[in-house]
């Protein structure tokens, strides 16, 4: 038998098959679910919500390629992690954000809180939370070269909605009097930042990623439900902590990030419930905003723990209670002929 | 009929439409046959022949003395050419016996005899010297299999066949049924069992009543209707999704009171022990959407794949053919060369054109979890493959690298792309080095 040296032949290990699922697949898949609460928000805040997006995107865009370039590695925009990572970050700010702020968010989250990791998959924190908790510390050093930067913002119009206070800040402050209603927060309602403008847009979004098996439901359900119990147990309204401020947008988006979150069912409901209790601590004790990306950023950090501690037992690796009916024989009755 | 499987695992495209309804065809010869001494878990065997010599088909060519071992045997008339280290598939070279075949072959005749009165020893022995091996793929001498050390309660023929592409066993079962179960009563009365179930994935409805109107009326015998699930075909999740029983980690199968054989074992040892026929042929399926004519095949062992392929039309384009595999497509080998032989274990060749070739290259772990979800053996590829690509293999083995057994799945739900399979082999490599010293 001759060797037909015409074949150009690929040798790799086994599998030779594989599924369809990519990360940019998936990360395309995480922009599309985010579009719904996107546009919601620009029917609120029109050019303030599109300028900020836009911002965002771009400094994502310039933070990867310029960290990549430094550090000479090859730049892997095409995965889609900066976009949503860029996105997310947006959604984060209300609209009457400065746009400095949101691209120093936007640097600081892809370039420190990922890039310098080691890139995606070797974040310990969510990239998007880090550069918005970040710039709570930071922007008041702006205030010193206000001047300067004061003139470098555009004008785009006043923004016509949302010049009252955000519903979490009324909430915390008592004043439910003036709250809009239940039904008006599910739907839509300006106030607080862009990624709060609608639950109803959210939960299409998280809908669509569990459709497509992105996110499981572990994650979200476990810190909406812990924020519903620890509200009843405050003789609070849970629907009001479910709907207002962060949490659906943290809990479908941010907590279910794949990088920075425990592995196993088990691990995501601890996670989902310590994320639930710090955020609901937040509220009812501590500052009124930005509990929920604390609480996430926080527990983070507690990932690879929670991982070894539900740690599962391998297969046939059963307790002793189960290892008896092992033994046992299932059929012992039947003769051989 | 209630549908069984296992916990975890994937769903896979099928892609056995290409040769599923091909009923198995013999081949003529090819002009060398190449015999691997060593085509077998265990000790590899001597030459039992030199160059210069005759040799009939079914005569004993190579034995050894060790227990752990299988004899192989001559698969054609011929005159044994060379005794010498040749391409075997896994990539490494083989002492073997080549051997060019006569252009006359006599008829060969295998006597018949009563197998009713076989003793549980007499098959042992008939199936020792009929060289048989696990022909699912795993090549575990098959008398070795059947010596457990303790008693069994159960004999399970696996003819799941969820490797995608492969239809060999769902052929033998609608067209060799009645020889299976012949060969499963043999296993059964070798090791005492008193039940048989024949393990079958409900996408060979066929193959399902072939066995179905074989065995009625017989109690100790039945069919298990299993999901179609990779991997329902291996060993351990077979017995969980047939008897729910889980084979602890180092364990085997008879830990459990179980003994698996695939479906051409079953067969190879009927024929065995019926007609003292030694393992010199078997099925498997050309497949793959570069070959011209899929087919389903009775080849001799030793038989270059290249022949074989050759048989079955050949390429449909040779310019369009990009990776050649030894095996089903989730644990098989891909070949560099056309003068591989067929050997005990070789279930299939299938033949990819460049679009189905995986060509991306692998990037970091985004900790999805994917992985995690559907490994069958509860373990985590995850952490495995981020430990072992970083060199820390006890960390690998912490989270479960050394009870991995190769199935792929982990790989082939990876969005990106990482050779799990390949870090979990460099660690067990590294963990049996590190016990050695």
């Amino acid at each position: 038998m001759k060797v037909d040296k015409e074949l150009q032949l690929t040798v790799a290990p086994s599998p030779h098959l594989r599924s369809p699922d990519t990360v940019s697949g998936a990360m395309r898949d995480v922009i599309i679910a985010l579009l719904p609460v996107t546009l919601v928000s620009i029917y609120w805040y029109k050019w303030h919500a599109i300028f900020l997006v836009l911002v965002c995107l771009a400094a994502a865009a310039l933070t990867e390629i310029l960290f990549r370039k430094v550090m000479k590695k090859p730049v892997t925009l095409n995965d889609g992690s900066a976009m949503v990572t860029g996105l997310l970050v947006a959604l984060c700010f209300g609209p009457g954000t400065a746009w400095w702020t949101a691209a120093l968010a936007t640097f600081i989250g892809i370039g420190v809180a990922k890039e310098l990791m080691g890139g995606l998959g070797w974040n310990r924190f969510n990239p998007a939370l880090f550069g918005r908790l970040s710039v709570i510390l930071i922007v008041p050093l702006f205030q010193y070269v206000t001047a300067a930067f004061t003139g470098m913002r555009p004008f785009i119009g006043t923004i016509d909605v949302a010049t009252q206070a955000t519903p979490l800040a009324m909430m915390k402050q008592g004043l439910y009097s003036g709250m809009p209603s239940l039904g008006q927060i599910f739907l839509a309602h300006p106030g607080g930042a862009l990624g709060e403008t609608s639950a109803l847009a959210l939960l299409l979004g998280g809908g669509y990623l569990l459709y497509k098996k992105h996110i499981d439901w572990h994650i979200p359900v476990s810190i909406i439900g812990t924020v519903a119990v620890m509200a009843l147990l405050f003789g609070k309204n849970p629907l009001y902590h479910i709907l207002v401020g962060g949490v659906l947008l943290g809990a479908i988006f941010m907590a279910t990030d794949w990088v920075t979150s425990p592995v196993t069912p088990k691990g995501k409901i601890i996670f989902g419930i310590c994320i639930g209790v710090l955020l609901m601590l937040f509220r009812l004790v501590l500052a009124p905003t930005e509990g929920t990306a604390f609480s996430i950023l926080f527990m983070n950090a507690f990932v690879p723990f929670i991982d070894r501690l539900t740690k599962r037992p391998k297969f046939g690796e059963v307790p002793a209670a189960k290892a008896k009916t092992v033994a046992t024989p299932v059929q012992p009755s039947v003769k051989s002929s | 009929m209630t549908v069984k499987t296992f916990e975890r695992g994937v769903f896979l495209p099928h892609y056995k439409e290409f040769s599923e309804g091909q009923p198995i065809s013999t081949i003529s010869l090819p002009e060398e046959v190449v015999i691997p001494l060593h085509q077998h878990t265990g000790a590899p065997c001597s030459a039992l022949v030199k160059a210069g010599d005759e040799v009939q088909a079914g005569q004993k060519i190579g034995e050894s003395p060790a227990f752990v071992s299988a004899c192989v045997h001559a698969s054609v008339d011929g005159t044994v050419v060379a005794v010498e280290p040749r391409p075997y598939f896994t990539g490494t070279t083989v002492e073997s016996v080549v051997i060019k075949v006569n252009p006359e072959q006599k008829e060969p005749r295998w006597p018949e005899r009563d197998i009713a009165s076989l003793s549980p020893e007499e098959i042992k022995a008939a199936i020792k010297e009929a060289g048989i091996v696990g022909m699912g793929g795993a090549a575990f001498p098959t008398h070795v299999k059947l010596s457990p050390p303790r008693s069994i309660d159960a004999v399970i023929i696996n003819a799941c066949e969820c490797e995608p592409f492969l239809t060999c066993d769902h052929r033998l079962l609608v067209e060799r049924a009645d020889a299976l179960v012949e060969g499963a009563k043999l296993i059964k009365r070798v090791v005492g069992a008193p039940k048989v179930y024949f393990g079958i994935e409900r996408n060979k409805p066929d193959g399902i009543e072939a066995v179905k109107s074989i065995i009625s009326g017989e109690k100790d015998m039945e069919v298990v209707s299993l999901e179609v699930k990779y991997p329902q075909g291996s060993e351990k999740q077979l017995i969980k999704a047939v008897m729910d029983r889980e084979v602890p980690p180092g364990k085997l199968p008879f830990d459990v009171g179980v003994v698996v054989q695939n479906v051409s074992t079953a067969i190879a040892i009927y024929e065995a022990c019926r007609y003292q026929k030694p393992l010199i042929e078997r099925v498997l399926t050309v497949t793959g959407d570069g070959i011209a004519r899929p087919s389903n095949l009775l080849v001799r062992l030793g038989t270059p794949i290249g022949f074989v392929i050759e048989q079955c039309g050949g390429f449909k384009d040779a310019a369009q053919v990009g990776k050649i595999i030894m095996g089903g497509p989730m644990t098989g080998w891909a070949q560099t060369r056309l003068d591989i032989p067929v050997v005990k274990g070789t279930s299939g060749i299938l033949v990819f054109t460049h679009s189905m070739v995986v060509k991306s290259e692998y990037k970091a772990c985004v900790r999805c979890g994917k992985c995690v979800d559907h490994c069958p053996m509860f373990l985590y590829p995850n952490y495995i493959g981020m430990y072992a690509e970083t060199g820390r293999y006890n960390l690998a083995a912490e989270w479960g690298a050394m009870d991995c057994f190769e199935c792929g799945v982990c790989v082939y739900v990876c969005p990106s792309n990482r050779p799990i399979v390949q870090f979990v082999r460099e660690t067990k490599r590294q963990i049996a080095a590190a016990r050695r010293k």
